[in-house]
């Protein structure tokens, strides 16, 4: 005797549409990127430079202070190379997905570092922002492309 | 059992929609009210328990973000249901009962107002194979549940109606109230949303933060004021298909309640107040009967018909039966809580002004 043939699949798609309410905090630093800016505030009590920054700080509980602009260079400070392609993919494998510690702020941002062969991508290299054009400005971190090595001469990578 | 008391409670006003806020930016002043309120400082808390939804949010793991409110660095002690912060109180509570810690913080962020179209997003919540398919309008499983009731002789659109004037007439006090206040009468003559639902039938959803703080022993026994003394609380669930339900009455409601009352050492019959989970105006009759209720005081505050933040919704239900404690006008009360379409899984918390 054979079992009848199981229901394996079925359709059942899912569309949901949501508002997106970044806060008062985050807000101020996506205002800045859509001028081009890198903008971080400080915790009165802790010391700690937040980019993003959040209204208040998660340590301390206190207001964090008026936001002043960082200068959008910093150092990779972790990394990581995506291989694989996936559903949705923007870009084309492989390509680098990194935490830039800004200069100026004591958390990282999360960005793509290209220009830039992905072996040589390594921990402590230089980078700066590759903002969009003017007309695709937003206030998004897509108004930056990515993150680029810093071409200037900056001494012996491996000193 | 250990003696476990509600000490504190405080939520923000329930807004239609806080498009200014994030989570923690609207929890962290209710947070603040909550442990002023009893000479509490963070330090102090040893179990921090929340609940909120990411189907809610549009985000995996968005309640992650809450944290930010409640300073957890260095690292705490911390838990989040996916549901109804109703459950999250079950849980500090259950925490209370099996550990030494002596405080625990309970929080909900409810957001109803992110959600474009309800319709979208609450079919989600149903069986995927059977139901989700179908895709119901968010209030058909209600208006199956209402027809039932009314065709059972349980309730009446009339009586529907007068719920829903009764609860926004003692909102009209409630400074957190979504809505309250004189009716024209006329609400009857408005169209079906899923008949015999009426718009004014169905609880209006918004955004609203709570916070509840429990307290263990001599640690609850402050000069700040009366705690709210939980004598008895459990939760029972239904099964997933509410097809397979006799949606006219709770047995989870009953069950719950019966072994509430066995820990309590009093029944819901004998409170003198009840919060009731009542996100449609038809359950409130549905409940009354299950727990007995009939010549108790329901919904004080408004109750979820005055406002409804989805996943807070019941914690305030807690909260407020509570304060009708802390601050003396009763001596025994009961709050209801509830998750899933139609009355699915259901809460029931006693409470006292003394310790059993």
């Amino acid at each position: 005797m054979t079992l009848p043939e199981p229901v394996e699949t079925m359709a059942s798609p899912l569309r949901m549409e949501y508002t997106f309410v970044a806060g008062t905090g985050r807000s101020v630093f996506l205002r800045g990127l859509a001028r081009r800016q890198l903008l971080a505030r400080r915790c009165p009590g802790c010391r700690m430079v937040y980019a993003p920054a959040p209204a208040f700080c998660s340590g301390c509980l206190l207001p964090t202070g008026p936001p002043f602009a960082l200068s959008g260079r910093g150092e990779v400070a972790t990394f990581c190379v995506v291989n694989f392609p996936f559903p949705g993919q923007v870009h084309q494998p492989p390509y680098v997905v990194a935490h830039i510690r800004l200069d100026g702020a004591d958390t990282r941002l999360q960005h793509l570092v290209r220009e830039i062969a992905p072996e040589l991508v390594r921990i402590g290299l230089p980078v700066e922002p590759v903002w969009v054009d003017d007309a695709e400005l937003d206030t998004s971190t897509t108004s930056i492309r990515w993150f680029r090595p810093i071409r200037e001469p900056i001494g012996p990578a491996d000193a | 059992m250990r003696e476990v008391a509600v000490v504190s409670f405080a939520q923000s006003p329930c807004v239609p929609a806080d498009r200014e806020h994030d989570m923690a930016e609207i929890l962290l002043p209710v947070l603040r009210r909550a442990l002023d309120s009893c000479g509490l400082t963070r330090d102090e808390i040893g179990f921090v328990a929340s609940g909120s939804h990411d189907f809610y949010e549009g985000r995996t793991f968005s309640s992650i973000e809450s944290l930010d409110a409640v300073g957890a660095w260095p690292p705490i002690r911390q838990s989040h249901v996916e549901m109804d912060a109703a459950w999250a109180f079950a849980e500090a509570w259950t925490w209370l009962q099996t550990s030494k810690i002596k405080t625990s913080v309970v929080y909900a962020v409810g957001r109803s107002s992110l959600v474009s179209d309800l319709d979208q997003v609450l079919p989600a919540q149903l069986d995927p194979y059977l139901l989700a398919p179908l895709r119901p309008h968010r209030h058909a499983l209600a208006g199956l549940q209402a027809a039932a009731m009314v065709d059972a002789g349980l309730t009446s659109e009339r009586q529907m109606a007068e719920v829903v004037s009764r609860c926004l007439a003692t909102a009209a006090a409630n400074p957190n109230a979504l809505r309250g206040g004189v009716r024209t009468g006329k609400e009857n003559d408005a169209p079906f949303v899923a008949s015999p639902l009426r718009a004014h039938d169905v609880a209006p959803p918004g955004d609203a933060a709570a916070v509840i703080v429990l307290a263990a022993g001599d640690a609850a026994r402050r000069p700040t004021g009366r705690p709210a003394w939980v004598r008895g609380l459990d939760h029972r669930m239904e099964t997933h298909y509410p097809g397979a339900r006799d949606l006219t009455r709770s047995i989870s409601v009953g069950l719950a309640a019966a072994r509430a009352a066995e820990q309590a050492g009093f029944g819901a019959a004998d409170v003198d107040v009840a919060e009731l989970h009542t996100e449609y105006s038809h359950q409130e009759p549905l409940l009354v009967a299950a727990l007995g209720l009939e010549k108790t005081v329901i919904n004080p505050s408004g109750g979820p018909l005055a406002g409804h933040p989805a996943t807070a919704t019941g914690l305030i239900r807690i909260g407020e039966a509570a304060r009708q404690i802390m601050d003396g006008t009763a001596e025994r009360a009961l709050a209801h809580a509830t998750n899933g379409p139609a009355l699915q899984h259901n809460l029931i918390c006693l409470m006292a002004g003394e310790p059993r």
